[in-house]
This record gives structure tokens, sequence and C-alpha cells, in this order.
């Protein structure tokens, strides 16, 4: 059993903690030394405050185990948020890391010819069906999504289906596999995530987190 | 295994066997709610787990529900019916029916199951049982501190600590943006920045109404410092803060006086789900639990064409999250007895709180 004044932040694992590290330490967290070891098995850190344990998981998955209250913070990508769209997530403060955008694209050559205002029905590959859905829902077309969880790039020279809908921060992937960008469909960037529950019932810890951020972006 | 088959046991998503002991848990639970609400002059009515459609989803507290209702046809008027998803509108209904003609103030006590065609993140059944009070005709803070009150009574009944009621004004937002006259596409952004508490979000919007609501929103360190920066509101929804702050201390004096676990917090902004409340509303946590054990506030007794009706309090608790987390109940002694014991002494046993069981491979009479 956790100890009842126990808050818990998830992070994501891999570069966007580069990013993040420099925010964490203006705030005054500094995890264990296990956090740092590339060998550990460990997936929970204590950290410099007693009351704060640190997880280490998938990006997506930091929206989850907020929104359902098994972590009490968070820090996500924006994309994230939209595409689980919890009714039990906050998301206070933008902490201006981690961004990029998410786009709708087709080969080049389908580009040219395309019309996008023609579409009624379109079959995406996506790691973001939700979110596709609903942002082609909104202005009348049906998105048929295939879901893929990385290389969407390449779905579209083999057939899967002419357009995506995935990040893009330079665009260089996207250039080298004959894709041009011809939508933002969202600007992304990480984001101070809490669970509501937590934020009600201990208003005191928690806010106290969300002010040292605001502080620290 | 074939590709399709399924288990005859499978319930659809959303539906539950209530097992020993927890059937028994729950229902027990329920019967110290009833008799708790019961102790405050509040009186149990049962209504029908159907009706028609358009009584059901009738203007009124009923309207907002026309998403979450299941519907069948009536094989015998051929008119659709509408399966409860709620049991407030069918008190509203009562109360400004059948009840018309009783003496105000009207209390009412309910628990009954409701079917919601989908189930939510933190609500994943799609039947639960909801237990309740509705304190219908009676104005003032005074009303909306007995509605509080009775669900903190009864939550401390069951047993459950650290309970947090967090007060909300519903009308709030929409009053601030009637008041600054916020154009339509402000308000939509706005909207849905509050619904996450996205501070860049509504401070990306210009004017005072944004201004305002980012102030509200920021304000942090104790329901007092909120209260604080409510004195700046519009004039409409002044009347709700002095009566937020009565409610606030109403319930704060309650607490202390029955010596309960419980703290009661603010978040003005708070709207979602709280569709059919004007005034006042609130919502029930307690620490360590997942999602809300129940909700309550003000609304409108409204029923079909009626334009307006009485005001009324309520609230109701949410006997599917309660479950989870109602301390075990104490064990009970249980002996066995050969079948040809007695039925006088098994009464007796039994009225010393023994559990008596009948051994039925035991040679007997």
């Amino acid at each position: 059993m956790e100890r009842e004044d126990k808050l818990i932040l998830a992070i994501p694992k891999g570069r966007i903690y580069e990013e993040l590290a420099p925010l964490m330490d203006k705030c005054g967290i500094t995890p264990e030394k296990d956090f740092f070891d590339s060998n550990s098995r460990k997936l929970r850190f204590t950290s410099n405050h007693d009351n704060l344990d640190i997880i280490r998981v998938r990006a997506f998955d930091v929206a989850t185990f907020v929104a359902h209250g098994a972590a009490q913070l968070g820090v996500v990508g924006s994309d994230a948020i939209e595409e689980f769209d919890y009714d039990e997530l906050y998301s206070p403060l933008d902490l201006g890391i981690g961004k990029c955008r998410l786009c709708v694209a087709e080969h080049k050559d389908e580009a040219a010819k395309d019309n996008p205002q023609r579409w009624s029905h379109i079959r995406i590959v996506t790691k973001y069906p939700n979110l596709t859905k609903r942002h082609f829902a909104a202005r009348g077309v049906q998105a048929e999504c295939i879901k893929l969880n990385g290389a969407m790039e390449i779905a579209p020279a083999l057939g899967l289906a002419r357009r995506i809908v995935d990040l893009v921060s330079t665009g260089s992937t996207m250039k080298a596999n004959d894709l041009v960008e011809i939508e933002t469909i969202l600007d992304v960037s990480s984001r101070l995530v809490v669970n509501r529950s937590a934020l009600k019932t201990s208003p005191e810890a928690v806010n106290n987190w969300i002010d040292k951020f605001r502080a620290a972006v | 295994m074939t590709k399709h088959e399924t288990h005859l046991a499978l319930l659809p998503s959303g539906f539950v066997d209530l097992l020993p002991p927890e059937a028994a848990q729950e229902a027990e639970a329920i019967a110290v709610l009833m008799r708790e609400f019961a102790s405050f002059g509040y009186e149990r009515i049962k209504p029908p787990m159907v009706e028609f459609e358009d009584s059901l989803l009738a203007p009124g507290p009923g309207a907002a529900l026309a998403g979450e209702t299941f519907r069948v046809m009536d094989p015998v008027t051929h008119r659709m019916m509408g399966i409860r998803s709620d049991i407030t509108p069918q008190t509203a209904r009562i109360a400004s029916s059948r009840l018309a003609g009783e003496p105000r103030p009207l209390r009412l006590a309910y628990a009954n199951d409701v079917l919601r065609t989908k189930a939510s993140q933190q609500r994943t059944e799609r039947q639960f049982c909801q237990v309740g009070c509705e304190l219908i005709g009676a104005g003032g803070a005074a009303a909306e501190i007995e509605s509080c009150v009775l669900a903190l009574i009864g939550l401390d009944a069951l047993g459950l600590k650290s309970v947090t009621i967090d007060l909300c004004l519903p009308q709030l937002v929409e009053n601030i943006f009637d008041a600054f006259d916020v154009s339509d596409s402000d308000r939509e952004e706005l909207r849905g920045a509050i619904e996450r508490r996205e501070q860049d979000g509504v401070e990306r919007i210009k004017g005072p109404a944004a201004k305002l609501l980012a102030k509200i929103m920021t304000a942090s360190g104790g329901a007092e410092k909120i209260l604080e920066t409510l004195g700046d509101v519009p004039a409409e929804a002044k009347e709700d803060i002095q009566k937020l702050e009565a409610v606030y201390t109403g319930l704060n004096k309650a607490a202390q006086e029955l010596g309960l676990d419980v703290s009661v917090s603010i978040d003005p902004l708070e709207s979602r789900g709280f569709e059919y409340h004007s005034s006042i509303g609130f919502t029930l946590f307690a620490k360590g639990v997942r999602g809300e054990l129940g909700r309550g506030g003000r609304y409108d007794v409204r029923f079909g064409e009626q334009q307006s009706g009485e005001t009324a309090t309520g609230f109701t608790l949410y006997m599917d999250t309660i479950r989870r987390y109602l301390p075990e109940a104490p064990k009970k002694d249980v002996v066995n007895v050969a079948l040809d014991e007695s039925w006088k002494t098994i009464r007796e046993k039994q009225k010393e709180g023994q559990i008596v069981v009948r051994d039925t491979k035991s040679k007997g009479s």
C-alpha cells in the first residue's frame, strides 16, 4: 500500500528526457543514482524528496498512468493527450519542450494531383487513430485508420494507405521517403499533466509541483 | 479454438456479476445509507426502470441524458421507451406530478440501479447503483448544506476515510462569458482549455474574461484564497458566490461538530457533468480512490413543458465506486449443526449473532 501523501511523477523514456532534465533540475528534483544507470532494470525510482517517486514509461503510457491515478503527475506530449482525450487528465502547463507537429502527409506525386476538398473517405496509416478520426470527422470526412506503431513513412510506398498522419520535427524522414506534408493537425509540445482526483484530494502537494514547474519553464 | 468462440459466461462489457461477499456488502452499505437518510426525514421512492422516452428525457434534468440512455420499443403501444440512466429526472417527474400536492419541502431518497449506453474512463460499469437524496422546494444555502452534510454523514457511516468535498459553481464560466460578451469562438476555446485546466490555453485568449478566468484558475493556496479571487466576478454571479461562502463555512462547521475526516475544497470552474445544475454543485472524492464517490448540487425541477419549476438540491452516491473502497466487514461466527438440531436452538444461536448452517450431509430426522 502506498503512503497516503506519496506522489508519483511519470516521465517519458527516450529523447524528451534530455530536454526535461534541466527543468527537473530547476524544480529541485534529483532522481536516485539507479535512474541514470542504463543497465538498471528498475522502473520506479526514488528522488531527493521523500514524498515524490519517479517512474519512467513509454511516452504514450504517461498519459494512461496519470489519467488512471497510478501516477499523480506526468510529462507527456500534447499528441498523446489529444489521442486519448482522457476525462481525468488535467494538463495545466506547456513545458515548451519536445516541440514538433502532427501532420498529414502523402507521396509527392499523389500530392500534385490530390484535392483534399473532395475527400469523403480516406485511408490513413497512423499511430493516432482517435485524433485522426476526430479531426477529419469535424470536417465531414470519414477517416479509416490503420494503426502502426512506427515506420509510418514507408507505408504509402508499399501501398498500405496513400496517406499518413505522423509527427514531424525536421521533416527529413518525410523527405527521404518522398512524402510531402499537406496539412498540420496539431502543434505538439510536452505538457505537465496531473490526475484530477489527486489535484482535488491533495491540492497543496500537487499545486506545489505545478507552481515549481511553472517557475522553471 | 475456433476464431469467434466465446465462453457462454461472457457478459457484455460494463456488466458484472456481484458474488459473495461483495453483493452482501453492497446491500448492507445501501441499508446503512438509507437508515441515515431516513433519520433526517428522507422518504424512499422506487421509480420504474423504464419510462416512455418522452417523459424520461423531457426538458429538465433528463434532457442532458439522451445520449446515455438505452431505448427499447414497447411492443404493446409501439412507443419508444427509455431505460433510466439517472434517477434524478425521475424524482423530478414524481415531485412535479404525483407528489405536486404534498407540502414542501419534500425529502425523497432512492437506491436503484441505472443503465448507461456508454462507459466512461472513470466508470467502466454500464450498470450501477445510485443512492441519493433530493430536497425539493427549499432554497438558500441551508438546503445545499443539508445535502452536502447528508452525503458526508453517509460516507462516514460506511467507513470511508479522507473524504474531499469539492464545491463548484457550474454556471460561473457561462456567467463570465455573458457579462463580458465573449465571442462564440473564444467561448469554445476557453471551455476546452478550462476543462483541461490549461493555463496557457486560457491566457492565449485576449480580453478581460480570459484574464479573470486565468486568475481564478491559477489561484492556489486553499479555499479562502480562491474565494478572495472571486471578489472580481460580474454582478450576475455575486449571489452564487455569497452562497458558496455560506456553504463553505457551514460545511466546515458541520465537519467540526461531527468530527468528520473531511476537507472542503473549492474549484469554481468545474462544470463538467453539471449540465442541469445551477448555483452550487459538489463532487465527492477520497484519497487513494480512483474516480468520484458521488456528486450533487442545485437544480431546477422542471418537467416537460413547464418553463420553470421548483428549486431543489440533491446528491447521488455511486455504489460501484464506493463498493471497492468499503472496509472489510467483520467476520461473523459460523456454526454447523446437525440436521436433527431443534429449530428453537437454531433460532436462539442466531439471536446471539451466530450464523447457523444446517449440515445437510449429516443424519437427521
